[in-house]
């Protein structure tokens, strides 16, 4: 299925990504703040939806750009910056999610919901004027983090990627340092995992 | 339903993630919260292993290619190696201005002055060689530290 891209209108038109980055390194720190502003809602939501929590979103999206503008000074153009950041957020997200998984033997009971999994914080995108549709709507989204909870670190990746933030295989098999093929199968799989768990709402 | 099908209904289903987002104020706060936290981070000296850490896990991040670093630790782990299995024999090798090269790089000053000696005798742990090979001694401090060549004293 074609998924369409998610560009905003500000990365059409304007300076590239890589003049911005040269502005920077050439002192111009007004150029360094556009480019956090070019990229700090993507990043933000494939950091979310690899750790389902808010709180720790918002600290490791401020770890990314810290990190990334340290690092400029390195980044020699060999990929594009939208890729290379990409990796450090996504690499920053791995290191966090390994630590978190460590860490999880000592959580209170408290931080763990009635499946032991780590709560997810949830935005209420329930709409106002139906409380039906707002209990189902929650109820469907509760299961939809707990299904992808579920997944490898690598499979949650992808379908964020590709499912949620409409990025090419090619693109995702970049920004994840891996083949087309096996982001193809990493899909595959993630897809056969979140159906199989999910079914009973895709039937309805 | 085919299977491409049911995907074709999960990825619906999984674009209703994208509703969760924080919202545009958050975002719009967003600059001055990093700003704020650079400031921080900035204040706050890093431990000079987190480098070192930075560096073999993140080497792309750092500049260094990924070959190049496993190439360095290998060299640095063989390099080691050596260092600790290499010749305990202590063969020395004489300069021309007296001075005595041993097999660790250390250079050590010649010491002739009788003078010396019988000020500091305690500072004379060994002296090397006979009548008939003329090495000059050795000499070490109480705490068993080599006396280096005045030129590579710090």
């Amino acid at each position: 299925m074609a998924v369409e891209r998610v560009l905003p209108a500000d990365l059409e038109s304007g300076p590239t990504d890589e003049e911005l980055v040269a502005s920077t390194l050439q002192g111009d720190l007004a150029a360094y703040d556009e480019l956090i502003r070019r990229f700090q809602g993507r990043l933000y939501g494939v950091i979310y939806h690899l750790t389902s929590n808010h709180e720790d979103t918002n600290d490791l999206l401020m770890e990314v750009f810290d990190k990334a503008y340290r690092s400029l000074p390195t980044f020699r153009g060999q990929s594009s910056f939208y890729t290379w950041i990409y990796r450090i957020a996504i690499n920053r997200s791995f290191n966090f999610l390994d630590k978190r998984k460590r860490r999880q033997g000592a959580m209170s009971l408290n931080d763990l919901d009635e499946e032991g999994l780590p709560k997810v914080d949830l935005p209420d995108v329930s709409p106002q004027n139906n409380p039906n549709k707002a209990i189902v709507l929650n109820e469907l989204q509760n299961k939809l983090n707990e299904s992808m909870l579920k997944l490898s670190k690598e499979h949650r990746t992808v379908v964020t990627l590709f499912d949620i933030q409409g990025l090419a295989h090619a693109e995702i098999a970049k920004v994840m340092g891996c083949t087309e093929g096996t982001v193809r199968s990493r899909l595959h799989y993630a897809h056969k995992q979140l159906q199989k768990s999910l079914g009973i709402y895709l039937k309805r | 339903m085919s299977q491409k099908e049911d995907f074709s209904e999960l990825q619906k289903l999984l674009h209703l993630k994208r509703l969760e987002t924080p919202g545009r104020e958050y975002f719009d706060r967003f600059l001055d919260a990093f700003h704020a936290y650079q400031r921080r981070e900035i204040l706050q000296q890093e431990p000079w292993y987190a480098k070192l850490v930075e560096v073999l896990c993140e080497p792309w991040v750092a500049g260094v290619p990924r070959l190049a670093t496993v190439a360095a630790s290998a060299a640095c782990l063989v390099a080691g190696v050596a260092f600790f299995l290499g010749p305990t024999q202590p063969g020395t090798a004489q300069l021309a201005d007296g001075k005595v090269v041993h097999p660790k790089g250390i250079v050590v000053a010649a010491v002739h002055d009788q003078a010396f000696k019988e000020l500091q005798p305690e500072l004379i742990e060994t002296a090397a060689g006979g009548d008939e090979i003329q090495i000059p001694p050795l000499y070490v401090n109480g705490h068993n530290a080599l006396a280096y060549d005045s030129r590579l004293t710090f």
